[in-house]
């Protein structure tokens, strides 16, 4: 038996037992212990096969640096977890744990074959060998290789859980709650500062759990922070990114860790900003290259410290331990005094600190100096050692069932690097210490190179006899990297670390080279024969350990990824059978189904109903902006193509909006109320971007000009009533305007009351009959629609929708900005030249109207298009050439913009963008489609009463 | 002025009840964009009190901006309308809602979405701000009560966010 628990340590609740299971075997824990604790428990050492070659891993370390021991977790209904260290699992009753990367099982897996042939699988293998055919790598090489390689399997069901999402301010944020972060944190809670303290473990103390000495420490310190008012504790919160301006991003686990989840939020995203931030992410200890120091039971000797005083399990009945720095060996003393044998100490250097050896000799500890662990026996778990000293010489092993590994330590600066803070080399850690800041940000205790764990030396690889091309001593574990493959890539050129990082992939893996990076810096550095500090050290990058979708996204999924915005008259449409489309972030109405009809007959009949008789559509999504100011006039003028000075108050005017290159950007109509207000309309989709556009000119380009906007979209809810018997419905409900023609004219607007309720009336028209759009308070919106409604039902009243307004326009020739028009289109191609001043001295984006290629011939121009059989509608985006004769590819010449079916015609129309279509008129052009090509012929814009005489009705 | 019974408001008018915070509908309020160069100009213009500092009410106005204020006056009423004076009054009276979210806990459940530091409006302070990714003006108006105005079609999504929110409260 190799690890087993040990009676009396540890502060785990050894008075309850956890049933847990592992790829189905069920075992038993305590509370307290985590996955890694409770397997090493019950002598589980093989966890995890590595990610390239499936070699049997097992613990290499206690926390969140774990490289090896990724399993997946299993709650059923959907969720689903994989790649969680097992170190960071807390277990639970029920917890089902399963392995990862093996097949058929963790013990015989297939795909060990590919440890077998490593020598065949270097690094840049892949690349190298899988390049041609090109076209196998989509179907075959990328498929087949992520098969084998890898991690766990992606959750394929939907996610049932919840996430919530907060944020939070403080004076002073503190990163890990180990004894330097709850000193500081004792601190800032004396000066009566707001601190909040977060920790990625279920238990506080950090480092401290692992030194009973402090535990009275620990306990009266969290006792007094979890009593002080102005303190807040978070465990179970990683750290994941910090960014600008003291913006930390932090991750609490709420459920993972309980028998029951619950139905509340699994995890919690905090969005902190703090006054300053303190990092107390203490430091990892470094493994140790030398050959087979990934066989299962080779350990980082902090770890195994850990596992006996935190956990209160032995990692080994006789353990070994590989030393470089005087750490290791404290740790080794205290599994000493705990009873477990040392084998032995070896360590790299000629000597240490007398009071070491002396306390060696005291326990009866072998040490062997000057040497090094050159080969490790065993497969799925260690049986032996092998020895020799730095020479090569005094070859010899020793049975050993655990190899504890002390390479130095490595001050955690991820969350440092994050905040864009400098960095300086340490000879003395022989790693990269915080060195100047750019926010408000320090480093305390082992995170700042500020804590005593002895002295030692960096090596890159431990020297061995033996060739070190036939060895595998692993780098970064979880990349299944090497130190040859290192060696391989300064060979083949690489001489920067972000080249060797991507040529051999180390540090890329999840855990993001935690316990690689400054091993592989040594051995390129020892490679390349410079220093350290001139290779360079690749960027730390958020997140600090893997996070969940879920718990980025907080409440975002759902009914609240987006605001769905609806209209007052909403709830009407859904009532009476709606088909909705999204129109920007609005819902609007497509189009209203009666007795089983299809889109194509409801909005025939809705066309036609409009055409003779009445319809009502609800318009309120158009854009509205107030414009107010004694300089009203003067900067419309300046803004749309058209004059406005001289608008009269009472009439509307057909505005359009052109960028400053001259194309088209928005349109409207809009009414003057009075000389010094306007009430505008833009397009639904337009209405932020134009009030944007409206303000920056006139906050950058006019600011001497008295004129002010509002956004007015949402004041009003606007019922278009359309069709030759619209007057009609309305009068009777109508009270202070003259509706008469002669009074009240096509284009103009009046204020008065309809059903009792204030209104601003617009007499406009975007069907080509004779309209209203009525404009009331939002909240009357739909009681007005419904007196509407009620009053037509004597006139044979539909309510219709987007499409049928998109035909009924459409027929009339209206263009819609953003259908017709793409973003290149000019008035004059939209033959809208009647809209533009031309006596004007200036508007937005009159200067590049004059443009060469804005007045060059042959520019897409927008035109209507007949096809030669009336019953054929063209597709909208349809291509369109000259002659379908020539040889493909065609010549193309335009696009189909808007096609539809016209009931009020019974034959189809269509707007197009045609090169030169202007002096096309009456031409034959070709819409080449699948299996056919259809003839059209060119024509004007206007379908249906070209002298609009009906608007006038 | 049309009859109360006869408006529609876009989210429930039943109150949403947690430990600790109540979301609820507001009363419909007067409401109007005020735009102008200076305090005085307008206050003159309106005769009323017109704060000058950003965030800072009195009257039922708030400064939103260094030209910008929001009156909030009981339905029905009637200020002037400024004609023909360098300013700007807009009726905006229905473009919002209010939400009324009140309780020991109103702190928190607004601080789940919105990135400013509540704790640090004080008591008749407004300032316009963001829940997640909807515009809100927040009105302290009391210890643990906040008014908070959405534009009408947001409304909805706001009220579930609000109460997602306080359901979703750490114990």
């Amino acid at each position: 038996m190799s690890a087993h628990r040990i009676a009396g340590l540890g502060r785990i609740d050894r008075s309850r037992t956890v049933t847990f299971t592992f790829d189905g075997k069920a075992m038993q824990g305590c509370p307290g212990d985590t996955l890694a604790s409770a397997l090493l428990a019950n002598s589980v050492v093989l966890m995890g096969r590595s990610f390239k070659y499936h070699r049997p891993r097992g613990l290499l370390g206690a926390g969140a640096e774990e490289p090896n021991a990724l399993v997946s977790v299993d709650r059923g209904g959907g969720r689903f977890t994989p790649n969680l260290r097992a170190t960071a699992v807390e277990i639970y009753e029920g917890l089902n744990v399963r392995s990862q990367n093996r097949w058929p099982s963790l013990k015989t897996d297939f795909g060990a074959i590919n440890d077998r042939f490593g020598r065949f699988f270097p690094a840049g293998f892949y690349n190298k060998t899988f390049m041609w055919p090109r076209s196998f790598w989509d179907k075959l090489y990328e498929p087949t290789i992520r098969r084998m390689a890898g991690l766990g399997d992606a959750p394929i069901e939907a996610d049932p859980d919840v996430y919530a999402a907060t944020y939070a301010h403080c004076d002073v944020l503190i990163v890990g709650a180990g004894p330097a972060g709850i000193d500081a944190a004792l601190e800032a809670c004396a000066a009566r500062k707001q601190v909040i303290l977060i920790d990625e473990q279920d238990e506080l103390g950090g480092g401290a759990l692992a030194d009973p000495a402090l535990w009275p420490w620990l306990e009266s310190s969290l006792n007094d922070l979890a009593a002080a008012p102005n303190v807040t504790l978070l465990s179970r919160t990683t750290a994941f990114g910090f960014y600008h301006d003291n913006f930390i991003g932090a991750g609490q686990r709420l459920t993972d860790h309980l028998a029951e989840p619950g139905h509340g939020p699994r995890e919690r995203l905090w969005r902190i900003r703090a006054g300053e931030v303190i990092l107390a992410q203490g430091a990892i200890e470094r493994p140790l290259v030398f050959a087979g120091n990934d066989v299962p039971g080779v350990m980082l000797a902090s770890a195994a410290r850990t596992y006996l005083v935190r956990f209160g399990v032995a990692v080994g009945d006789r353990v070994v331990l590989m030393a470089v720095h005087d750490s290791g060996w404290r740790d080794a003393f205290v599994l000493a005094r705990a009873g477990m044998k040392i084998a032995a100490i070896v360590d790299l250097r000629a000597q240490v600190a007398p009071d070491l050896m002396a306390e060696a000799a005291e326990l009866g500890v072998p040490v062997e100096m000057n040497s090094a662990v050159i080969g490790v026996s065993g497969r799925h778990a260690v049986t032996g050692a092998e020895i020799a000293d730095s020479a090569g010489g005094n070859r010899h092993k020793i049975v050993c069932d655990a190899v504890l590994m002390a390479g130095g330590w490595t001050p955690s600066v991820h969350l440092w690097s994050h905040s864009k803070g400098s960095l300086a080399w340490s000879e003395e850690w022989g790693a990269y210490l915080a060195d100047k800041p750019n926010e408000n940000v320090r480093c305390v205790g082992a995170c700042a190179g500020k804590w005593n764990y002895g002295t030692g030396v960096s090596i890159g690889a431990l020297p061995t006899p033996d060739d070190p091309a036939t060895i595998k001593a692993f780098v970064d574990f979880q990349n299944d990297v090497t130190a040859k493959d290192i060696a391989l890539a300064v060979r083949e050129g690489m001489k920067s670390v972000e080249h060797i990082k991507r040529y051999t992939t180390n540090g890329m893996a999840t855990d993001q080279g935690k316990t690689s990076n400054l091993n592989a810096l040594q051995l390129a550095s020892g490679a390349l024969d410079r220093p350290v500090q001139a290779i360079g050290l690749t960027t730390f990058r958020p997140p600090y350990t893997p996070q969940t979708f879920g718990m980025l996204a907080g409440d975002a999924k759902g009914a609240l990824f987006q605001p769905t915005r609806k209209t007052a008259i909403d709830p009407w449409a859904e009532e009476h059978g709606a088909v909705f489309e999204l129109v920007a972030q609005w819902r609007r109405a497509r189009y209203f189904p009666q007795g089983g009809e299809d889109m194509h007959a409801a909005v025939a009949r809705e066309c036609l109903t409009v055409r003779s008789g009445v319809g009502i559509f609800d318009a309120s999504t158009l854009g509205k902006i107030e414009v107010v100011g004694p300089d009203a006039a003067e900067f419309l003028n300046r803004m749309y193509t058209n004059p406005w000075k001289a608008l009269e108050p009472g009439r509307c005017r057909y505005g359009l909006l052109l960028r400053e290159d001259g194309f088209i950007t928005d349109d409207g109509v809009s009414a003057r109320l009075a000389p010094d207000r306007f009430h505008l309309t833009t397009t639904t989709g337009g209405a932020a971007r134009v009030l944007n556009m409206m303000e920056d000119y006139l906050q950058t380009e006019w600011p001497d000009l008295d004129v002010w906007l509002t956004s007015t979209t949402e004041q009003y809810a606007v019922i278009a009533l359309q069709g030759p018997k619209a007057r009609e419905v309305i009068a009777p409900l109508v009270s202070g305007i003259d509706l008469s023609s002669e009074s009240f004219p096509h284009m103009a607007v009046r204020e008065g009351t309809i059903c009792g309720v204030p209104t601003r009336l617009f007499r406009v028209s975007f069907t080509g009959e004779l309209g209203f759009e009525i404009n009331v308070p939002a909240a009357f919106g739909r009681y007005v629609w419904e007196q509407v409604w009620a009053a037509g039902q004597a006139h044979g009243i539909t309510p219709y929708g987007t499409e049928t307004m998109h035909v009924l326009r459409a027929e009339k020739g209206y263009i819609i900005v953003g259908q017709d028009t793409d973003g290149t289109v000019t008035p004059y191609d939209a033959a809208l030249d009647w809209a533009v001043g031309k006596k004007k001295a200036d508007f937005v984006g009159k200067r590049s109207l004059a443009r060469p290629d804005i007045v060059a011939p042959g520019r897409k121009q927008l035109v209507g298009l007949l096809t030669d059989d009336p019953a054929e509608v063209l597709e909208e985006g349809a291509q369109i050439v000259a002659d379908p004769r020539q040889p493909i590819p065609m010549k193309m010449i335009g696009h189909v913009t808007s096609s539809y079916w016209s009931a009020t015609l019974g034959r189809s129309v269509a707007l197009a963008l045609v090169q030169g279509g202007h002096e096309r008129m009456g031409e034959t052009l070709h819409v080449p489609m699948p299996g056919k090509t259809i003839a059209a012929k060119v024509s004007g814009m206007v379908f249906h009463d070209p002298d609009g005489s009906r608007l006038n009705g | 002025m049309a009859d109360a019974a006869i408006r529609t408001a876009p989210v429930p008018a039943e109150p949403a009840r947690f430990d600790g915070v109540t979301i609820s509908l507001g009363l419909p309020l007067a409401r109007w964009s005020l735009r102008g160069r200076n305090p005085q100009e307008l206050g003159n213009a309106l005769g009323l009190p017109v704060p000058g500092r950003i965030g800072e009410t009195a009257g039922g106005m708030a400064c939103l901006g260094p030209d910008e204020w929001l009156l909030r006056l009981p339905e029905g009423s009637i200020i002037p309308m400024g004609e023909g004076q360098p300013l700007s009054v807009v009726d905006i009276s229905d473009r919002a809602i209010t939400l009324i979210v009140e309780g020991d806990r109103a702190l928190d459940v607004l601080s789940s979405g919105c990135p400013r530091d509540l704790s640090k409006l004080a008591v008749g302070e407004a300032r316009r701000t963001v829940y997640e990714t909807v515009e809100i003006v927040l009105i302290r108006e009391g210890e643990t009560r906040y008014a908070v105005e959405v534009w009408r079609s947001f409304a909805p999504w706001l009220h579930l966010a609000l109460v997602t929110a306080a359901s979703h409260l750490p114990e």
